[in-house]
């Protein structure tokens, strides 16, 4: 448990977050959306909880990015906030 | 309108998150040895896991032998959503070919 | 002050990351966003939980030292591993999360190919207008 990496880790959670929900291009938030997992993930490698790390890596960053490109390509990439 | 409803939703979160971050007064210290959720059922856990399943990682022990009934949920939830997604996504391919015909 | 801040700071964030995911639902337009902000308030929930789990002061990953057959281990000591019993739990909301957002996108591409927007304004609008014109079909 190593505080400076907790706090750097969590601000950059905070600002994937915020920039994900705010990007006009929907292809760009879901990219972001997977580097806030990856980050999310870190958090949890660095908690000490690595099988939650693991499953996180593969289903919420992997999957979970391939299905929304995956709808965003079979839909609309603008959106208009 | 529109302006009008993003700010009512905005006020609404944050009065939900004032309402929480006063709630976490209550909650034990962030990494307290000793705080309930520590103390009560996974100390049995840690200590008799690798004796009654001879597994030594304790996460796995607790997924596939003392919560499988648990697991098994999982995956029948997981079996519900990939039909359910084939069901959807099939009848449209349905509907596009008969309206190529 | 100081120690109750640090004490209790990692909750404060947990809280913000969860009023980020609740005002993407409550108040974007657009369905992807709003999907976007489930999965961010899923998330921050999870973290929680599994933040219940910490244990300060040495304490190591819950994986046993040890063969695993009760040989070549010293005595287990509880404060030693962290509580596991949050992982577990928090190893399936993942995969049921990520099962919700499968379901979520393919309604979401049949919304598409119905009204050919995902803005919520619009669909509403598109809706209102054939419900006007059944009535005066009628």
């Amino acid at each position: 448990m190593i505080w400076q990496l907790d706090l750097i880790l969590l601000l950059f959670i905070v600002i994937c977050a915020i920039a994900a929900i705010n990007i006009k291009d929907l292809m760009s938030a879901v990219i972001i959306l997977g580097a806030y997992s990856f980050f999310m993930c870190l958090l949890w490698t660095e908690m000490g909880a690595v099988d939650v790390a693991f499953t996180e890596a593969s289903v919420g960053a992997g999957i979970g990015t391939v299905l929304f490109i995956a709808a965003i390509n079979k839909t609309a990439r603008r959106s208009k906030d | 309108m529109k302006i009008w409803f993003k700010w009512i939703s905005l006020i609404a979160v944050i009065m939900t998150g004032a309402l929480l971050i006063y709630g976490t007064h209550d909650m034990p210290a962030w990494g307290d040895p000793n705080s309930p959720a520590n103390s009560h059922v996974s100390p049995r856990y840690i200590l008799e896991a690798t004796k009654l399943t001879a597994t030594p990682n304790i996460v796995s022990a607790v997924l596939a032998d003392y919560r499988s009934y648990d697991t098994l949920g999982e995956s029948a939830v997981i079996f519900t959503a990939s039909i359910s997604c084939l069901f959807l996504l099939r009848r449209i391919r349905k509907e596009k070919t008969s309206e190529d015909k | 002050m100081l120690e109750y801040v640090l004490a209790k700071y990692n909750y404060w964030i947990y809280v913000v990351l969860m009023m980020i995911g609740l005002y993407a639902m409550m108040g974007k337009r657009n369905l992807v966003k709003k999907l976007i902000g489930m999965n961010i308030f899923q998330t921050s929930i999870i973290l929680l939980f599994v933040s219940m789990g910490v244990k300060k002061g040495g304490a190591t990953v819950p994986i046993l030292m040890g063969d695993g057959h009760g040989h070549g281990e010293q005595i287990i000591q509880v404060a030693d591993y962290l509580n596991p019993l949050p992982h577990v739990l928090m190893l399936t909301a993942i995969v049921v999360s990520i099962a919700t957002t499968g379901v979520a996108l393919a309604t979401l591409i049949l919304i598409y190919k119905r009204y050919h927007t995902l803005e919520e304004d619009e669909i509403m609008a598109i809706r209102k207008e054939a419900a006007a014109y059944k009535t005066l079909g009628t």
